[in-house]
């Protein structure tokens, strides 16, 4: 224990001295930093097999009079996201909505309207905070979730999120999210293949590249 | 007649490719055309010591030293300076750890005094802790969040604690990621993220006023 705390200590000087010696680099923020940072490569995108018995669909807040409005990013993910929907009710898998502000089940875009007895959870960004989600998939034994959404930066990468730090995996389909902003879906898809604390839990897919 | 059919072959082709590539266009395929947004604005904050809570998250041997987390040394000092300042205003100090560390793995410099609360949680420090009980118990209504991984600790409790209700604070010389596109796209959208972004201020550790 002494022995780390002086290898520690030693380490310290030695960092303070190279940070020191390097100070400029801190000195300036990354608001300073801004124009200089490059986007890294793109995360690699992969087939994934889920178990429709463990696997739930998160369809969030495909609202056309929200973020869904005047939105062609959000439109353009329609067709393939009705496509995953057909297909995830076929094969018995769990599917949960969720809307946001003072909309209801009912403003859900129409390609992707959730049917009777599908739960629809209200709440911001991540929609485990302020609602029963955690609830909803424990009690039904869900082990993985595919999500999908916008805005991305928003519900995606928060819920994305909850749901890997819940101890889920969680797929994202990189055409079932939208941003108005590009850089917005850009950083979407990147924190979440490489967030620190989620380790493999989250896959980069597309919608026709997920098997049930 | 075989012109016509062929027109129509040719257009059936065209709408085809244009449908095709149309759907499987979608972020990866846009990757490198990306361009990043200006950056945000830094603001002066003035808060009230009474009220609001100093966030310490993950200052840790493990994520903060000479080879991962460059940067993170290099915000200790400053860091160091904010949290000297709130402790002599008597401000509720808050620190975080993840995995299996303990307070003994904080940074001597920035170290907790032995009262002040801990919490051990990946990323959003909300999550299976119980920081929400302790911040309300103190009647915290303002968070000033420094950490590291910017992208990791910073940007998941700040963005929770924004949805929680708390106003939040960033000094961005306080967070900090190796990765810069990391530091950068967690800094970009904790102020423009829909909804929550309305609850965060990013700053300076000098433009933060007791």
């Amino acid at each position: 224990m002494r022995r780390s705390r002086i290898l520690w200590s030693a380490i310290a000087v030695a960092a303070a001295t190279a940070v020191a010696l390097t100070a400029p680099a801190r000195a300036a923020d990354i608001i300073a930093e801004w124009a200089s940072v490059k986007a890294p490569s793109p995360p690699a995108v992969k087939s994934v097999t889920v178990d429709p018995k463990t696997t739930a669909l998160l369809m969030l807040d495909f609202l056309p009079s929200y973020y869904c409005s005047n939105d062609p990013r959000c439109i353009a993910t329609l067709p393939a996201m009705k496509k995953l929907l057909a297909e995830a009710r076929a094969h018995g898998a769990t599917v949960v909505y969720s809307i946001a502000g003072k909309f209801t089940a009912a403003d859900i875009a129409k390609d992707v309207a959730p049917k009777s007895g599908e739960p629809v959870v209200k709440s911001h960004a991540d929609k485990f905070i302020h609602t029963d989600l955690e609830k909803i998939l424990k009690d039904k034994g869900i082990q993985t979730v595919i999500v999908n959404g916008t805005a991305a930066n928003g519900a995606v990468l928060y819920t994305g999120s909850g749901a890997a730090l819940r101890g889920m995996k969680v797929i994202i389909p990189v055409d079932g999210l939208s941003s108005k902003n590009l850089y917005a879906e850009q950083l979407t898809v990147w924190q979440l293949a490489h967030g620190p604390g989620f380790g493999k839990r989250i896959t980069i897919t597309r919608s026709d590249m997920i098997k049930f | 007649m075989r012109r016509i059919l062929l027109a129509a072959a040719v257009t059936a082709a065209v709408l085809a490719a244009a449908a095709g590539s149309a759907s499987a266009a979608s972020i990866i395929d846009e990757w490198a055309s990306v361009k990043a947004p200006a950056a945000p604005a830094l603001k002066p904050v003035t808060v009230n010591t009474k009220d609001t809570a100093l966030l310490m998250l993950d200052f840790l041997h493990s994520n903060c030293n000479p080879e991962r987390g460059k940067r993170c040394i290099a915000s200790l000092p400053i860091v160091k300076k904010l949290l000297d300042r709130a402790r002599a205003k008597d401000m509720l100090v808050v620190y975080s750890a993840y995995g299996k560390n303990t307070e003994k793995n904080i940074w001597a410099d920035v170290a907790p005094n032995g009262t002040e609360p801990f919490v051990v949680s990946f990323l959003d420090k909300f999550i299976g802790t119980d920081l929400d009980k302790i911040l309300k118990a103190k009647g915290i209504k303002t968070v000033i969040v420094v950490g590291s991984a910017a992208n990791g600790a910073a940007f998941g409790t700040a963005s929770s604690a924004a949805q929680r209700g708390f106003t939040v604070i960033v000094p961005v010389d306080g967070i900090s990621s190796d990765n810069l596109y990391a530091e950068q796209s967690a800094v970009w959208n904790m102020v423009n993220a829909p909804v929550i972004s309305s609850k965060i201020t990013l700053t300076k550790v000098d433009m933060v006023k007791f």
